[in-house]
């Protein structure tokens, strides 16, 4: 038993090393076919991997979530403390313009966070302090730059920062861009350029325009996939909950404050009412007064008549007395006259008598006489002077002189005695005389006193009438003042009275006035009041400040990341199996082949008695041993190299990915060489199980030839017999080895196929970008118009783009998302509604794909894009539902259904949007087309005069879609090239294989053929024949294939939001011919030598 | 008679690793022109390495192969394929038809490649299969197929026949039609056959018999008077 082991085991591993050629064959084959399976299939999971470890390692965050009020603290420690969020972080980000020489871009600022977005720099250092930045690595920033920034809205950048200058101290990438992308925005072109990332302090913004979340637990999940997305689906949900809660907290906020904003404005009002009160109240009190006065003045002027009156009648009185009084003062005047007549007479008299009277005589003497006695008197006083002198000096009697002193003494008193004795005798008779003088002298007085009473009395009377005319002057003067006083107040009481009109007018001015300003006040206060009520109802409508969850996929070509990702997994479970079929076909056609030709072995080994196990374990086993030892192959070779060349030609797109991953995913593996193992095996079971079963005899003897039949061609004489022996053979060759014909064909259509579905793949990649942008929407870009547009501003717009030379047409939009429905299935798409029917197609062509039927938008339904019809089901004809949660879905009608490659479109006309909607569309936006002659840099320059304007929001190019679209299938490239390459190497060892048995089983007639005298050449041209038609044959049958599987795969491959190309271009075909047509001649080169190694010595043995 | 094979000292071996197999360890003979010469000896004599040699399937090691004057020893490869095509018609064993051509193709393959050929037809008359033309091997029995076999070498119109046991496949009675039909061939054409067999029984039929034995000529016997096949049992 152990021996009888032993030499089985040898005999199995001699059969090894014996036909080492097939078993490698096999062990290749099987080997290329499971690396490919599961490299491809691997690819998928690695290029996450790769994704996801490089968003975990900068920390990327699972959500964002904005806020059209900005982002509070308050918000943010409520979204921390969400079930399921493991962190939050607030953040800043803005806008800006920034001027280059020849163009202007929009940098989009973002600050640096602690937790979470990690930069990474790559030169340089990170930013620390306000004016500091780090640039953008892919935007061409030298460190040392400085960026001199401008708001790009209205309002002034330190709105928004705190400087508007940046110097650039790093530059580095960011894992929230992925690619080159770097999204758009609402200043400037609308493109950013680069971002900049900068310290917090930067910003001088009172809220946080953004929070981040991480979630729990999504780290350790791997991005793009279903549980990932489960995750932070589930959390993103919880998340904007709490935004619904802390939108209601936030309003609250708002409105307390509004709420005490009004209560000022109210207090304000009361107290202006107050006020206004007051003063009205005044008014009317000074009006009341002023009314007063007015009576009063007015009673006043009236007095001042009277007494005017009064006055006047005085001065009539006056005047008559006057009158008397002149008259009085005339006759008064003439008895004066008279009475100074008879004065003048009586004077004369009385001189007559003074001077018959010789008084003055009289008087005369009696004044000498007096003057003598009064000399008398003199002599006298001075000898009483002398005497009392000589008292005085009195001298003692002892004195010498005495007695002469007595002497003089004496003699003196006695002549003062007798002097004063004749004086006064003399002084009597003085006054006797005196007496009788003045007796006369006083008669004369009295007359003379009499007189000149009279005199007075007339000098009286004549003052007095000399007066009378002065009395009489100022008496008429002052009447005539009088008068004129009265004049005076006469016309003082007419301006009394003007005044007092005017007053009264005034008043009723005042009261005018007062009426006005009452009124005034009260519109005011009612006008107050109403904005006060504006104001609570704005309160009552103040809009709770709208959330905005987003997830990853917000991220520019984060999703990209992850449709790529898809699309290779796409491709992978498509492309592959084929793959793997062929492989698979391969190794049952080698096996098939070994178990025939050991066919007496079988018959010998049964004839010994081995049992059918023993047998047919020896083929199984070799079998086995080669499957598995190419599946071990590849996986170990095809799971590395096959996913780090697919990721790495992502990594072109993905520039950051710091490092492609690429473990072994065992589940690829397994799948994989599982199938190969059963596939070869189960090959190997059904071909060794017919031999099993028959006779050991009937094994032993050569198998009974097979007959040579006549093939259907032969009927067709004429063609027949122009066929020289070595096509006839070759036909009927072809025709004898069915299974090897079939496998040949299959193999070498296989590869075609592939080829072809590789080199169709690109063109139907491609194609989209040209075809959508060339063939169905001829605009060269849109406008974005702001939503709260003026009627004006529409004015201005459109005579802006009257007036822009490049822009040579354009027409009004209403772009709007919506979800139609039909059915259970839904479909967000874009519902255009063309302004102007008659110039739609100017800007889209509507046409069927295949047929290339024309359509025109009518007014009885809409026409729908392709993909959007095709994943709603619904078809031409059929009635949709647009969705409207709030007003019930409308109903409309496809009536066509048209070529559409990228994004999803439902076109109106204006009347039939009516009639679905029940009211007349708004247009938000304007396409435009430019002149051909323009170019790109051209029509930006006009989208940023656009810009400029009040009414626009953004401008979006075609070109710039058409850029990025060509970015995303870049890649995509690498991976066909892949495919390519890989298809080039099955189609080779397909066709190596095939061929090598093909000569094994007909090495006996090949070397007859030798025998016979054919050179090797018309030997190998023998065998050529028969590979070069079933190579054409395979071709043939590639093509179709390969039309069906491109198809299949294009619509495997592609994403909702686009639809792929159906078409492969002929030079594509071209290409798959000319390689499978190359790889067919590389190996019939090959064949040439083993074709000539054949011995022909073969020819004498006998048939096995 | 002129000497038209003549083989001097030929002698080849093969070298396996350190080994050396004498397939021939020096043969000499000659045959005439139109005789029917047999190779006759046991099985690993060197009879199939003679056959090789003169068929110009291989090369001698040593010695000289002299055809109709030529020596074959020396030439090339596309020389010998020449010599293969032009000179020489070769009847298997097991006959090796190709299988998916009628029997008047089978010699029409052959004679498309050849200088001088003969109608197809005519030689498929010759051989007796007038009637089996458009039949495939498949449908014609051993001896027919033998037939078919010689035709087609017949047909190129060679300068000799080499039959390598040409009845080995067949039963007796065909065999012996198979044999008469050479003998025919050659007694009416004037063309050289070499038979080779290791049945000895028939060698009375031949001009000349030649027996080998372990690589080398035991023995030439000229047979004057050559009896026809019909007369010899075995």
């Amino acid at each position: 038993m152990k021996k009888k082991k032993k030499t089985t085991r040898k005999d199995f591993y001699m059969e090894i090393r014996k036909s080492l050629g097939r078993f490698l064959s096999i062990l290749f084959i099987v080997a290329l076919g499971v690396a490919f399976f599961s490299g491809i299939r691997a690819s998928e999971p690695d290029m996450r991997l790769s994704g996801d470890s490089y968003f975990d390692d900068s920390s990327l965050m699972d959500i964002k979530a904005i806020s059209t009020y900005g982002v509070t603290d308050g918000d943010i420690s409520a979204m921390e403390e969400t079930e399921g969020v493991a962190a939050a972080e607030g953040a800043y980000s803005t806008d800006v313009l920034y001027n280059t020489s020849d163009e202007q871009q929009v940098l989009h600022l973002m600050s640096l966070q602690e937790e979470m977005n990690q930069v990474k720099v790559s030169k340089g250092r990170l930013p620390k302090e306000a004016g500091e930045c780090m640039a953008d690595d892919e935007a061409g920033f030298q460190i040392g730059d400085k960026i001199t920034m401008e708001s790009g809205t209205e309002d002034p950048l330190s709105d928004t920062l705190v400087t508007d200058t940046l110097e650039v101290v790093g530059l580095g990438n960011s894992p929230c861009y992925l690619s080159y992308g770097r999204g758009s925005s609402a200043v400037g072109d609308g493109s950013i350029s680069a971002f900049l990332a900068v310290p917090e302090e930067t910003f001088n913004m009172e809220f946080y325009t953004e929070v981040y979340l991480q979630v729990e637990g999504a780290k350790e999940l791997l991005a793009f996939t279903d549980e990932y997305d489960d995750l932070v689906e589930e959390v993103a949900e919880r998340a904007e909950e709490t935004a619904e809660v802390r939108a209601d907290a936030r309003r609250q906020e708002i409105v307390d404050e509004a709420n005490e904003e009004l209560e000022e404005a109210r207090q304000e009002l009361e107290d202006g009412k107050k006020e206004s009160e007051e003063q009205l109240a005044d008014a009317k009190r000074e009006i009341k007064e002023a009314k007063k006065k007015l009576k009063d003045a007015r009673k006043q002027l009236k007095d001042g008549r009277e007494q005017l009156e009064d006055a006047k009648e005085t001065l009539n009185k006056k005047q008559a007395e006057l009158n008397t009084a002149r008259s009085e003062y005339e006759s008064g005047l003439r008895k004066l006259n008279e009475g100074k007549a008879e004065y003048e007479k009586g004077k004369k008299e009385l001189k007559e008598q003074k001077r018959k009277a010789e008084l003055g005589s009289k008087e005369g003497q009696m004044e000498e006489y007096r003057s003598r006695l009064d000399e008398g008197w003199a002599g006298y006083d001075q000898l009483v002077q002398q005497i009392d002198a000589m008292e005085e000096s009195s001298m003692g009697p002892e004195e010498p002189g005495y007695v002469q002193w007595a002497a003089t003494l004496q003699g003196l008193k006695a002549q003062a005695k007798e002097t004063k004795s004749t004086l006064n005798s003399q002084e009597k008779e003085y006054k006797k005389n005196k007496k009788s003088l003045d007796a006369a002298k006083k008669k004369f007085e009295d007359a003379e006193e009499k007189l000149a009473k009279s005199k007075a009395e007339l000098d009286s009377a004549e003052a007095e009438l000399k007066k009378a005319p002065d009395q009489l002057k100022s008496g008429q003067e002052q009447l005539d003042k009088g008068r004129q006083e009265l004049a005076d107040k006469e016309k003082e009481l007419k301006d009394g009275e003007t005044r007092l009109e005017e007053n009264e007018e005034k008043l009723a001015d005042a009261r005018k006035e007062y009426k006005e300003g009452k009124a005034e006040a009260e519109t005011e206060i009612a006008d107050a009041e109403a904005e006060i009520a504006d104001a609570e109802r704005e309160i009552a409508e103040i809009e709770r400040p709208k959330w905005y969850v987003y997830d990853r996929s917000n991220l520019i070509e984060y999703s990209g990341f992850g449709e790529n990702a898809e699309r290779l997994g796409a491709i992978g479970r498509v492309f592959p199996v084929l793959f793997f079929l062929v492989a698979a076909l391969i190794s049952l056609t080698s096996m098939t082949r070994m178990v025939e030709e050991q066919r007496t072995s079988i018959g010998t080994m049964k004839a010994l008695g081995y049992g059918k196990f023993a047998i047919a374990s020896k083929y199984m086993g070799y079998a086995f041993l080669a499957t598995v030892g190419g599946s071990i192959i590849g996986v170990l070779a095809g799971e590395k190299i096959l996913p780090y060349i697919i990721v790495y030609a992502y990594g072109i797109l993905y520039r950051h990915l710091p490092a492609i991953l690429v473990p072994y995913q065992w589940k690829y593996a397994v799948m994989a060489s599982g199938a190969a193992v059963f596939c070869t095996m189960l090959a190997t079971f059904l071909a060794c199980y017919k031999e099993l079963g028959a006779q050991p005899a009937v094994l032993m003897r050569p198998p009974s030839p097979r007959n040579g039949k006549r093939v259907f061609l032969e009927r067709i004489g004429f063609i027949w017999r122009h066929l020289n022996f070595t096509w006839k053979s070759t036909i009927r060759n072809l025709m004898r080895y069915k299974k090897r014909f079939f496998m040949t064909i299959f193999g070498i259509g296989g590869c075609m196929a592939l080829m072809l579905v590789g080199f169709g793949l690109k063109d139907s990649c491609y194609e989209i970008a040209e075809l959508q942008y060339a063939e169905i929407q001829f605009y060269d870009g849109s406008i974005y118009l702001e939503e709260d547009i003026t009627e004006e501003e529409r004015a201005e717009l459109a005579e802006a783009l009257d007036s822009e030379e490049n822009i040579t047409q354009y027409m009004d939009i209403n772009m709007q998302s919506v979800t139609l429905v039909n059915g259970k299935k839904e479909r967000a798409a874009y519902e255009c509604v063309f302004g102007s029917v008659d110039e739609i197609p100017d800007f889209v062509d509507f046409h069927d794909r295949r047929t290339k039927e024309q359509y025109e938008l009518s007014d009885e339904g809409v026409i729908v894009s392709e993909k959007t019809a095709k994943l709603l089901e619904a078809e031409e004809g059929d009635t949709v539902e647009i969705k409207d949660e709030e007003n019930g879905n409308k109903k409309i009608v496809i009536e066509h259904i048209c070529e559409n490659y990228m994004g999803h479109y439902i076109y109106f006309t204006p009347a039939y949007y009516e009639k679905s909607y029940g009211a007349a569309p708004e247009y938000n936006s304007i396409f435009f087309s430019v002149d051909d002659a323009c170019s790109s840099k051209q029509m930006e320059e006009t989208g940023q005069n656009i810009l400029k304007l009040n009414g626009a929001l953004s401008v979006s190019y075609t070109h710039d879609i058409e850029k990025q679209l060509d970015d995303m299938l870049r890649s995509l490239n690498l991976v066909i090239i892949v495919l390519i390459i890989s298809a080039g190497m099955l189609a080779f060892v397909v066709l190596y294989n095939l061929n090598t048995v093909n000569i094994a089983e007909r090495k006996r007639e090949l070397a007859t053929l030798k025998v016979l005298g054919f050179y090797n050449g018309e030997v190998a041209q023998y065998v050529y024949r028969e590979n070069i038609l079933l190579t054409l044959l395979g071709s043939v049958v590639g093509v179709v294939l390969g039309k069906f599987l491109h198809l299949f795969i294009i619509e495997t491959v592609e994403v909702d939001s686009a639809m792929f190309g159906r078409n492969i271009n002929p030079p594509s075909f071209l290409y798959s011919l000319v390689l499978t047509v190359a790889f067919s001649l590389l190996i019939n080169g090959v064949m040439y030598f083993k074709l000539k190694r054949i011995n022909m010595v073969e020819s004498l043995k006998s048939i096995e | 008679m002129e000497t038209f094979v003549s083989l001097k000292d030929v002698k080849k071996i093969y070298k396996m690793g350190e080994v050396e197999i004498v397939a021939a360890a020096g043969i000499d003979f000659e045959i005439q022109k139109g005789e029917f010469a047999v190779v006759v000896g046991p099985s690993g004599a060197g009879k199939t390495t003679v056959l090789n040699i003169l068929g110009g399937m291989d090369t001698a090691t040593e010695g000289s192969v002299l055809v109709d004057g030529n020596d074959i020893a020396h030439y090339s490869q596309k020389q010998l394929t020449a010599y293969r095509r032009d000179d020489i018609g070769f009847v298997f064993q097991f006959y090796n038809l190709i299988p998916n051509l009628t029997a008047l193709e089978n010699v029409e393959l052959a004679l498309q490649i050849c200088k001088d050929p003969m109608d197809a037809k005519e030689v498929m008359e010759e051989v007796g299969l007038g009637e089996r033309l458009d039949n495939f091997p498949a449908q014609l029995s051993g001896g027919e197929q033998q037939r078919v076999s010689i035709a087609r070498a017949l047909a190129k119109n060679p300068k000799l026949l080499l039959c390598d046991e040409p009845t080995g496949a067949l039963d007796y009675n065909t065999g012996k039609a198979i044999l008469k039909l050479l003998q025919d061939t050659c007694r009416n054409k004037g063309m050289t056959v070499v038979l080779i067999t290791h049945n000895s029984a028939i060698a009375p039929m031949a001009d000349r018999v030649i027996r080998i034995k372990n690589g080398r000529v035991s023995d030439i016997v000229e047979n004057p008077e050559p009896v026809s096949v019909e007369t010899i049992e075995w």
